[in-house]
């Protein structure tokens, strides 16, 4: 640290640049001290005082008229536990997957492989329309299921393309030497394969987590029912009963948003990594 | 391990996921004990009409021991999307909520998801205690038969800042639409807007357009019309009534709108930043709780016919109701003179049931209550008349022609082309 | 029991077949209805859908008032998300690769949007354009200036909508260029700074090949992104006004899932889903073939 003080003394360029960039910083987090004010501002200070004026008494009441008009407390449970469901058993099956391509003999792999891969990169917002038909005609609209379904089939892909990449890059050495002691595939995948892994999964995890809370088309279609929303949703339908209620509605945004925020904050390293390890080194 | 073996373990794999989804599927849906009539309505935002709602369903429930009512609440896109994806299942409800008009309930009517209500209708003897205009809508799509049951009717009219209008010199309510621009020029001198609209969601200016179309055509011709049996490019009062959407667009509404939704649109003019709004009743609770109610005025648009701007809203017995009989039982005493009287201000200000009587009421109310007094018949809002399709459409060339982006023959001939081209 | 047991801890395909199945089922299968529906007619209610041949893209081609505005807005946007998020992306990257006091928060700050909600930032945004009470409102009547109707006039609101994408989407391609810059060389880089060589020059001779395929990377992604705009838009205009924001993914789920016309609104995703698999292809090519030469 001392040294990068040091250096960005000793030269004008960087000094410069230091600032520039730290104007641009302001600028890019202000929305959010933005959002943060107005939603513990009451209806007449917001439209009363300035944007970036610290509420004056704070109105801690519109997280409270938020929550309970908006019914955040079913949104909340909702995203949470499709959250919880859908990441990890995602993530255990990518990872099967992922072995299988890497390490099992099949002559299909490569094509199985690029079939899959096809996927991280196809949209599904065009297939909104047909997805909802196919959930609503095997009975699954407004479940959770339902919707977990569709989230792995669009979120596997991205993960089997990363972990296949990882998997080829451990030594053959290692799970030779397994197999040949009689250990099952399933075994090697489970005693070697996934202790070292865990690194990786653990980036994979945070990115699928934030994704996954994030989420809003497929919801849109698939959870007509306001008691299953996710948050987003409920958001969505917030600001549309009460875009004039400023304060709520940012308070609102804020709940919104809080867990992801975060979860980043916490686990800052891992997105970097898992946002990376697949795209520009593999 | 052969190829073969491999394949049917695939096939049994995917065989035992498709089972377990459905079976979760059906534990979601299952699980009747007693008799269930399941009602999906809407999302009421007055936390009053909500819980009237529930309390109805208790007495009803008390009164008939093993009947289960059960509400189930949407917003209004979401119950549109809902009933669509029920139609094909038997996980529809047994009573549905709809707009009455013709792109709505009607549609649900001919889809065949209603069933035909004429023997309760004959047996409970509706007809002798719902109000004319509200349950006209019952015997308009169902080729002689009557669908449906009249749940609320709402009219659109009208509300003005006192203050403003004394401001700019208006003495008088307009009583013609010559008198209401007048109006609106006084205003403008004055250097008020006229009127205030949300133009990001599209129905709220689409209702100055519905009631232009009104005054310029007339009542048959406006059906014509909104039915499309009239040629929209080819009938010189539809281009008129876009020319006079322009007009109010470019000089008269407080702007800027097309970024603004409703709800913010109506507190602008709570706040007094524009004179007027063409609201339903419905806005009287809400002016109530923000406002000072004697502040405002309240006239129906002048349109020079004998119709009211407004709508009904229907319940509806669905075709695969497990036991019509009792949904009928229940809508015969959800309407019933005493729950009506009971309930009164709870959900709505003004009964489906003639036999209320009306005492205590707001100020506005009483002006509403005149208005519906006064008119016998209705025009539907223009989305509650048009297919949905074209209802997009109508939106769209609305708003153009209102920012000034689409000329009134240009919008005409737009719409008419859409209509045209109808699967 | 154990053998079979054995038997299927070896079985590639039951490693396979839980990922394959979801996949086929949720991803795959819609995307051959879809195809299927937009050769179509169907109402979401008929039990029954008619076969109508290339009537739905004769439609759409040739009479939709608003396909050809989805279709021009869908271009512009992935034109506008080719240049400023990876170019600002890049530059921010170049800066936050220096030695610089506190660059890890820095860093921090243009990454804290791209993991918000889409539909989050859209309702931020919505209330930051507020023509009355919003934040740019507020800003520009202290300077004196008039407000522009940011989502209402609609030669502006794309533009507006896309500045909103592009505050959350720098830090996405930020984030790849950083890790792409891992990869240069120091040894090069502290090579030609004893050469003497001027920072434009270790900068085209040194970084710009090293990141070169970085760049490809980004470029394709942020291609890919752009056509799935849909939250953003939904959110902030709702396609609105008058329909000059649609983009095509958010015109086919209103065809389809608010007009009720799965024939039309499919037609127009097999556009998009087209235009799609014609970069994809190509870049899965390219990439396969660069992990060939890289072995």
């Amino acid at each position: 640290m001392k040294q990068m003080i040091a250096a960005t003394r000793r030269d004008p360029v960087l000094m410069g640049l230091w600032l520039s960039l730290l104007v641009f910083a302001l600028i890019w987090f202000a929305p959010f001290v933005f959002i943060v004010f107005t939603s513990l501002k009451s209806s007449p200070e917001i439209m009363t005082s300035g944007a970036f004026t610290p509420p004056g008494a704070l109105v801690t009441q519109n997280y409270a008229t938020a929550w309970n008009r908006g019914g955040f407390d079913h949104a909340f449970f909702n995203s949470v536990f499709v959250t919880v469901i859908k990441v990890p058993l995602g993530l255990m099956i990518a990872a099967l997957s992922a072995y299988a391509l890497a390490r099992m003999k099949n002559r299909w792999n490569k094509l199985v492989l690029l079939f899959i891969v096809f996927g991280t990169m196809i949209p599904f917002q065009v297939m909104l329309a047909p997805l909802f038909t196919l959930v609503n005609s095997l009975g699954l609209v407004d479940t959770y299921l339902g919707l977990i379904l569709p989230y792995l089939a669009f979120g596997i892909p991205y993960q089997i393309f990363i972990l296949h990449s990882f998997f080829k890059s451990v030594p053959k050495e290692l799970s030779e030497a397994a197999l040949i002691d009689g250990a099952s595939h399933f075994t090697t995948f489970r005693r070697i394969f996934l202790p070292i892994t865990l690194p990786v999964m653990a980036a994979l995890l945070i990115l699928d987590f934030v994704a996954t809370w994030n989420e809003f088309a497929m919801a849109l279609v698939i959870l007509q029912d306001a008691d299953k929303w996710t948050l987003p949703l409920g958001l969505m339908s917030f600001q549309g009963q009460f875009s004039n209620e400023y304060g709520q509605l940012n308070a609102a945004i804020v709940m919104t948003v809080l867990p992801a925020v975060l979860v980043y904050l916490i686990f800052q390293r891992y997105f970097v990594s898992g946002l990376t390890s697949g795209a520009v080194k593999g | 391990m052969t190829n073969s073996h491999r394949k049917t373990v695939l096939g049994r794999l995917l065989c035992a996921a498709t089972l377990g989804a459905g079976a979760l599927g059906a534990l979601g849906t299952t699980g009747a004990m007693a008799q269930e009539i399941d009602i999906w309505t809407l999302n009421f935002s007055s936390e009053k009409a909500n819980n009237a709602l529930n309390a109805i369903a208790q007495e009803f429930e008390e009164a008939n021991p093993g009947v289960d009512i059960i509400w189930t609440q949407r917003g209004v896109d979401e119950l549109k999307t809902a009933l669509r994806v029920s139609a094909g299942t038997d996980s529809g409800p047994d009573i549905f909520f709809s707009w009455a008009g013709l792109g709505l309930g009607g549609e649900y009517v001919a889809a065949g998801m209603s069933q035909p209500l004429d023997s309760y209708y004959d047996s409970y003897k509706w007809d002798d205690t719902l109000l004319p205009t509200a349950a006209a809508f019952a015997s308009s799509y169902g080729d002689g038969h009557k669908h449906g049951v009249p749940f609320t009717f709402k009219g659109e009219a009208v509300y003005y800042n006192k203050a403003l209008f004394e401001k700019a010199g208006i003495t008088e309510e307009p009583t013609t639409y010559d008198a209401l621009v007048a109006a609106a020029q006084a205003l403008k001198d004055a250097g008020i807007p006229a009127f205030a609209f949300g133009g990001s969601v599209n129905w709220h200016v689409m209702r100055l357009m519905d009631v232009l179309l009104e005054t310029e055509c007339g009542a048959q011709t406006h059906d014509a019309l909104v039915a499309m049996e009239a040629n929209w490019s080819e009938t010189p009062c539809a281009t008129e009534a876009f020319a006079q959407m322009q007009m109010w667009g470019e000089n008269y509404f407080l702007k800027p709108f097309m970024g603004i939704d409703q709800p913010q649109s109506f507190n602008l003019f709570v706040a007094g930043r524009a004179a007027m709004m063409l609201e339903g009743n419905w806005l009287v609770q809400q002016l109530n709780e923000v406002s000072d109610l004697d502040n405002y005025g309240l006239f129906a648009f002048p349109t020079g016919t004998d119709r009211l701007y407004g709508f009904a809203e229907y319940h509806y017995i669905s075709a695969g109701a497990d036991d019509p009989d009792m949904a009928a039982k229940f809508l015969d005493y959800f309407n019933s003179t005493d729950v009506q009287q009971r309930y009164l201000g709870a959900m709505t200000t003004n009964s489906v049931n003639a036999d209320v009587v009306y005492e205590n009421q707001l100020p506005l109310e009483t002006e509403w209550n005149a208005l519906f007094a006064q008119y016998d018949a209705m025009f539907v809002n223009g989305d509650q008349g048009f297919p949905a399709s074209v209802t997009a459409e109508y939106f769209r060339v609305i708003n153009q022609t209102a920012t000034g982006d689409m000329t009134p023959q240009d919008a005409a001939d737009a719409l008419q082309s859409y209509i045209d081209n109808l699967g | 029991m154990t053998r079979l047991f054995d038997r299927m801890a070896n079985a590639p395909w039951l490693f396979l077949a839980p990922a394959l199945a979801v996949y086929a089922v949720f991803a795959i299968w819609p995307m051959i209805d879809v195809t299927l529906v937009s050769f179509q007619r169907w109402n979401g209610i008929d039990p029954t859908r008619d076969f109508v041949g290339l009537a739905n893209y004769t439609y759409i081609f040739t009479q939709d008032p608003v396909f050809w505005t989805a279709f021009r807005n869908t271009l512009i946007w992935t034109a506008l998300s080719l240049v400023f998020p990876p170019l600002a992306g890049l530059l921010l990257a170049l800066a936050l690769n220096q030695p610089l006091f506190g660059r890890a928060t820095l860093r921090a700050v243009f990454y804290l949007p791209v993991i918000i909600a889409p539909i989050a930032v859209a309702t931020m945004w919505r209330w930051m354009y507020d023509p009355f009470f919003g934040l740019f409102a507020q800003l520009l009547t202290n300077l004196g200036i008039g407000i522009p109707d940011f989502l209402g006039d609609p030669d502006l609101a794309l533009y507006s909508v896309f500045i909103a994408y592009f505050w959350q989407q720098v830090g996405f391609s930020m984030v790849l260029f950083l890790a792409g810059l891992q990869s240069v060389d120091a040894s090069l880089v502290e090579a030609s700074q004893i050469d003497g060589a001027g920072r434009w020059n270790r900068f085209k001779h040194v970084t710009l090949p090293a990141i070169t395929p970085t760049m490809t990377i980004v470029l394709v992604l942020s291609l890919i992104q752009s056509l799935k705009a849909f939250d953003i838009v939904y959110g902030l205009t709702g396609g609105g006004p008058s329909q000059s924001t649609q983009m095509l993914a958010l015109w086919a789920f209103s065809q389809s899932m608010q007009v009720f016309d799965f024939g039309r609104g499919g037609a127009i995703s097999v556009v998009l889903l087209v235009i799609t698999v014609g970069v994809v292809i190509p870049y899965l090519r390219w990439s396969q073939r660069r992990e060939e030469q890289l072995k």
